[in-house]
């Protein structure tokens, strides 16, 4: 007996010294990995770029998002006035209109995203780690949500419960999480069998601090990849909303609100679809490439 | 495998009984009732449509009644197609959605795995970059963009195609659509395809076949493809979930007569007995495409036992 | 478009015997015609039912328009025409007797009948049929109201067949306007043997019976309704139309872009701001003319802020519904400063005295306005509106006005339809979004929108000396006396500012330049497709 206690405190003490298992140069080895993708820098900067015009760019320009004018009604992109993107159909400033629309797109994206990933890994680690029907019942439950037609009971939502802001993020993340609760729920699996989880448990620590304390941390990796592909689908998602007439209030915007607004004149005023199209897509082509770069940096066996 | 496949047909019941609850809760709960319309109508004449539509009951007895039909296989009479049942409706919408998202979804897949393979042999060559990039386009940009301009292409400019519109299974009206779905889909299914062939072909077997000095062609083809595949075929049972989603934006944009048309004029008329028609048609749908993927994996591997 | 008055003023004896040839498609002379004579026209909407009893949307009357016929119809100009009847006379202010033509036949050959007439009004005032219009037409029928709220036997309605050939219909107060009325197809025919035989069925192609111009061909939801010409209508030799297809696009763009690439005849209703673009672009194709229904805001009259009739007004009188109709909507549409639109019958136009005023005057005295009110720049209203480009741009521009005029800070709540009619059918708003058109050419049909206790009237505002007028009006058998007595009471009433009247709308839309007999004097928009013929192009 006195043996395997001994044995039992030297893997916890091991474990807990050194709390993710790879330790901290494979963090290292993927940081040089990840900086050595060149498509994937160049996204993250242009990312950064986009988000940072996003977040200080209104404060600087000379029109207010909100402002109509009725002398500078679809403006073609000009110089005059600093109508750098043009005027929309009611003359208001599109450049400010489309850099406000990214605030609320970014804002959802990644609001949505955490809320998603943080439900998804809550879910996910908890059915995983306790197992037996726990975990049954749980997966039946995002079993159950996979087959849950998402964009109708998403316009029924959004229809029921106003379309303020914080509602579109909760509606998206309700159908955003059971990828990751999945994803999740594997990795503890074979997580918890490893022997300084098995430790922990046999010394008494209790299941919520061993799900939070050692098995979460661990799975940082995937959750990492992961999120990069949760958040171009989140604001895709927030744009079919908003195609479909569920989008933010006026005279507040957001990219997909401001597509819609543009695919109807895209003949006469190409520029009231093309720049917020533009910045959406550039984000979203830069979203993906940030994560296939992290996938190939914290994964190596994929390479 | 058959009291697996018998279990997990079992299994749907639940599920759809779930589904079913919070859907017609949410349905009652949404403001606005189906007969809310421009001109008011008189409390009596309400009151007649009330009860008409078994809308004067209480709530759980609306809820039985409609699981009762629905046992009889009844999704009951639509009230946005006053002269329709539900049952005509889906049957007469299901076949043009399902033609047009599994012909695409089968395009897809040969576009998608070729583009996949040939960026995956020739990794970080200029050719990888260009077809992922083109197939990246497929992801980012929204189908509510792509969809007008393409009718604005092939319908405006170049009169080649109508630019919307159903005739009765006329090829013609179906290749916009279909070229749509397929640009959305070839993406997701090349970037798998990639990925997974690359891992393979960097697994040891594969390493073996070289040493052997077998041909490139014959290794991939004889050795790398079907392990390559796996992943490709668990994408293709959430792709096919998102056609039937896909298809509400697509349908709009070329104004078809599918599923996804009858899904937004429900939802948008109150037309109780029509979306939970649906949402009973695509949950079951989304249960046997899933069943269906299952099985074709536990084919491809021959290590998945059930 | 007065001209629909002279029908329906003289109470003593109408006729309109006018011979089979004359209500033919209106050729110019030497028109020459397609070998093709088939139509691609745009119906806004799949329609809800083909059942004339049902039948509640523009698209829906559209085609029961086609493929029935009633005591009279109304022709491209939009005045009341022979239909089955042949003629008819009030014979004493509550009574009128239509006489049927002799040849109207069912699609199936057998004769159109008075009994038929009898059994579809019946039909559609018994609470069973439940139609969302019954109420709406049952006023102008003796016992109809009571029928439909099942208060009466369905016998009660005041329809009877004197012989087969004659009709009598008995109204509860004197409705001089009642043969524009009776073109309704809600109060048109119905073939019982067929109901019977089908139940529910009946309006599905090869089952139904219509005794119009035309009959169902096939009808695929969501994607076409096909109608052909009828071989048993009393008056083939007069319709030119072999074939036509309606198609239920609701998107605007969509409608337009199917026009564009040659899949469609007739483009249902342009989208928002793009007539001035088309009208450069395709001047042979576009087609806009006035119509007889008003865009308007309703004000919430029971709100705490809106129950001052000082703000309301302050709120109506800065709008500059010029610049609006010119800029924004940029479709022809006339600003409008009542409730009566123009073109319609039984009441004059009426405007405030400030639609005169220069702009300054105005903002300067709904300043006042808003002072005495209490109310103070910076202050809130909340504007309620469904979820339509249309309706964005004109609140916004709205919200603009106040704004910029007013100081008044507006918040913008956009919904879904279904939605916004609850809120405002339940009085939980303070503006919102309203519009009307007319179900039939007299005046009565606009001033539901503002009268103590009515369905329609969202504004929960009431005038009793208005009401008053208005009871007096329709007791009058005077037109002249009656209309004299709805227009004081349709200036009274908007005295109160009970809500904002913006713009009488338009239909701007295109119709391809071969489509013959589309006239823009047809106020009420109603197109039978027994008038159009193709040219040859």
């Amino acid at each position: 007996m006195t043996a395997k206690r001994t044995t039992l405190s030297d893997t916890l003490s091991a474990a807990l010294d050194n709390p993710s298992v790879r330790g901290r140069s494979p963090w290292r080895d993927a940081r040089e990995r990840f900086f050595r993708n060149k498509a994937a820098v160049a996204s993250l900067v242009l990312l950064a770029l986009i988000t940072l015009a996003c977040v200080f760019g209104p404060m600087l320009l000379p029109h207010s998002y909100e402002d109509t004018d009725w002398d500078a009604m679809s403006l073609g992109p000009t110089l005059v006035n600093w109508h750098l993107f043009g005027t929309d159909e009611l003359g208001r400033d599109l450049l400010v209109r489309c850099l406000i629309g990214g605030r609320i797109s970014l804002t959802v994206g990644v609001l949505a995203t955490l809320a998603s990933v943080t439900l998804g890994i809550a879910w996910g680690a908890t059915a995983g780690f306790i197992g037996g029907k726990v975990d049954t019942v749980m997966m039946r439950i995002v079993d159950m949500m996979y087959a849950v037609p998402y964009l109708l009971i998403a316009i029924l939502m959004v229809t029921l419960l106003g379309r303020e802001f914080y509602l579109v993020v909760l509606t998206i993340t309700v159908f955003s999480w059971m990828d990751m609760a999945r994803v999740v729920r594997g990795q503890t699996l074979a997580i918890k069998s490893r022997e300084y989880i098995e430790a922990a448990h046999a010394i008494g620590v209790s299941t919520p601090a061993i799900i939070f304390r050692h098995i979460v941390p661990n799975l940082l990796g995937i959750v990492v990849i992961y999120t990069t592909v949760t958040v171009p689908g989140v604001i895709l998602t927030e744009s079919v909303l908003s195609f479909l007439g569920l989008g933010v209030q006026e005279p507040m915007t957001s990219w997909g609100v401001l597509i819609e607004d543009g695919t109807g004149v895209m003949e006469s005023t190409p520029w009231i679809l093309l720049f917020p199209a533009l910045l959406l897509s550039l984000t979203l082509y830069s979203a993906n490439y940030i994560g296939d770069g992290l996938r190939d940096a914290l994964d190596p066996k994929d390479r | 495998m058959w009291s697996y496949t018998f279990r997990r047909v079992l299994m749907t019941i639940p599920t759809l009984l779930a589904v079913i609850t919070v859907c017609y809760l949410l349905l009652h709960l949404t403001p606005g009732g189906p007969f809310d319309s421009e001109r008011k109508v008189s409390a009596a004449v309400l009151a007649n449509l009330q009860a008409k539509y078994h809308l004067d009951l209480p709530l759980w007895q609306q809820y039985l009644y409609y699981l009762k039909s629905l046992l009889q296989g009844d999704l009951g009479a639509s009230f946005r197609y006053a002269d329709w049942s539900v049952n005509d409706l889906v049957a007469k919408a299901l076949p043009v959605s399902a033609t047009i998202g599994g012909l695409s979804l089968l395009l897809s897949l040969l576009i998608g795995v070729t583009l996949g393979t040939f960026a995956a042999l020739r990794q970080n060559s200029a050719v990888d970059y260009l077809v992922m990039l083109l197939g990246n386009i497929g992801s980012v940009v929204p189908s509510f963009v792509m969809g007008p301009v393409l009718i604005l292409i092939f319908a405006i400019w170049l009169p080649w195609l109508p630019a919307g519109g159903w005739m009765d299974f006329d090829v013609r009206y179906m290749l916009l659509p279909m070229a749509l779905l397929t640009f959305i889909n070839v993406s997701t299914i090349g970037r798998v395809m990639r990925g997974s062939l690359i891992e393979v072909m960097s697994s040891n077997f594969i390493r073996t076949a070289r040493a052997k000095g077998l041909p490139t062609r014959t290794i991939v083809l004889r050795h790398a493809f079907k392990p390559a595949l796996m992943p490709v075929v668990s994408v293709l049972g959430p792709l096919a979930i998102s056609s039937i989603t896909a298809a509400i934006v697509t349908e709009s944009v070329f104004s078809l007569p599918g599923i996804g048309k009858l899904i937004v004029n429900g939802a948008a008329n109150r037309d109780y007995t029509l979306v939970l028609g649906l949402v009973v048609l695509i949950t079951v749908l989304t249960v046997l495409i899933n069943l269906l993927v299952d099985l074709a994996y536990a084919w491809l591997d021959p290590k998945i036992r059930y | 478009m007065r001209k629909t008055t002279v029908l329906s003023t003289i109470a003593s004896s109408v006729l309109l015997a006018l011979a089979g040839h004359a209500m033919a498609a209106k050729m110019p002379a030497g028109t020459q015609l397609a070998a093709k004579q088939e139509l691609i026209r745009n119906n806004g909407s799949e329609p809800e039912s083909l059942d004339p009893a049902l039948a509640e949307s523009v698209g829906a009357n559209n085609l029961t328009r086609d493929l029935f016929e009633g005591l009279t119809a109304t022709d491209a100009d939009g005045k009341v025409v022979p239909g089955v009847a042949e003629s008819w006379k009030q014979t004493d202010p509550t009574t009128w007797v239509f006489k049927l033509r002799k040849n109207a036949k069912w699609s199936n050959g057998t004769p159109v009948v008075a009994a038929d007439f009898v059994y579809g009004w019946q039909r559609f005032l018994d609470p069973k049929t439940a139609s969302p219009y019954a109420s709406t037409y049952g006023v102008f029928v003796l016992n109809g109201l009571e029928v439909s709220e099942g208060k009466k036997p369905v016998s009660a309605v005041g329809i009877r067949a004197v012989d087969p050939y004659t009709v009598e219909v008995k109204t509860p107060y004197p409705v001089s306007f009642l043969p524009d009325v009776v073109s309704n197809l809600n109060l048109g025919p119905v073939n019982k043997a067929a109901v019977d035989k089908f139940g529910k069925d009946w309006t599905k192609p090869g089952k139904l019976v219509s005794n119009g111009a035309f009959m169902l061909k096939d009808w695929q939801v969501n994607s076409k309704v096909v109608i052909e010409k009828n071989p048993q209508y009393w008056d083939k030799g007069n319709v030119q139309l072999g074939k036509v297809t309606y198609l239920p696009v609701e998107d605007g763009f969509a409608d337009v872009k199917l026009y564009q690439s040659g899949e469609n005849d007739w483009v249902y209703q342009l989208p928002p701001a793009t007539y001035e673009k088309y009208k450069k672009e395709m001047p042979k194709d576009i087609r806009n003319a006035p119509m007889l229904g008003l865009r308007y805001y309703s004000f919430n009259n029971k709100d705490a802020l809106m129950k001052d009739k000082r703000v309301r007004q302050a709120l109506s009188m800065v709008i500059d519904r010029d610049l609006l109709a010119q800029k924004i909507t940029a479709d022809g549409q006339v600003p409008a400063y009542g409730v009566i639109v123009r073109g319609v019958s039984g009441a004059d136009v009426t405007a405030y005295e400030w639609s005169k005023w220069p702009m300054a005057k105005r903002v300067e005295e709904a300043k006042k306005l808003l002072a005495a009110a209490g109310v103070k720049p910076g202050a809130k209203v909340k504007f309620t509106y469904n979820t339509s480009e249309y309706h964005k741009k004109m609140a916004l521009f709205a919200a603009s006005e106040w704004k910029s005029k007013l100081g008044l800070d507006t918040e913008m709540e956009s919904m879904e339809f279904k939605v916004l009619l609850k809120k405002r059918h339940d009085g939980d708003f303070q503006i919102a979004r309203n519009g009307w058109v007319a179900d039939y050419n007299d005046a009565t049909t606009f001033l539901t929108l503002v009268q103590c206790g009515s369905d329609q009237n969202d504004n929960g505002n009431c005038n009793q000396k208005a009401e008053e007028l208005i009871k007096q009006g329709n007791q009058s058998t005077d037109p002249a006396k009656r209309k004299q007595l709805l227009t004081q009471a349709a200036k009274l009433v908007m005295d109160d500012y009970p809500m904002l009247p913006l713009l009488q709308y338009t239909v701007p839309r295109l119709v391809k330049p071969y489509v013959g007999g589309y006239s823009t004097k047809n106020p009420m928009d109603r197109y039978r497709s027994k008038d159009l013929y193709i040219i040859k192009h």
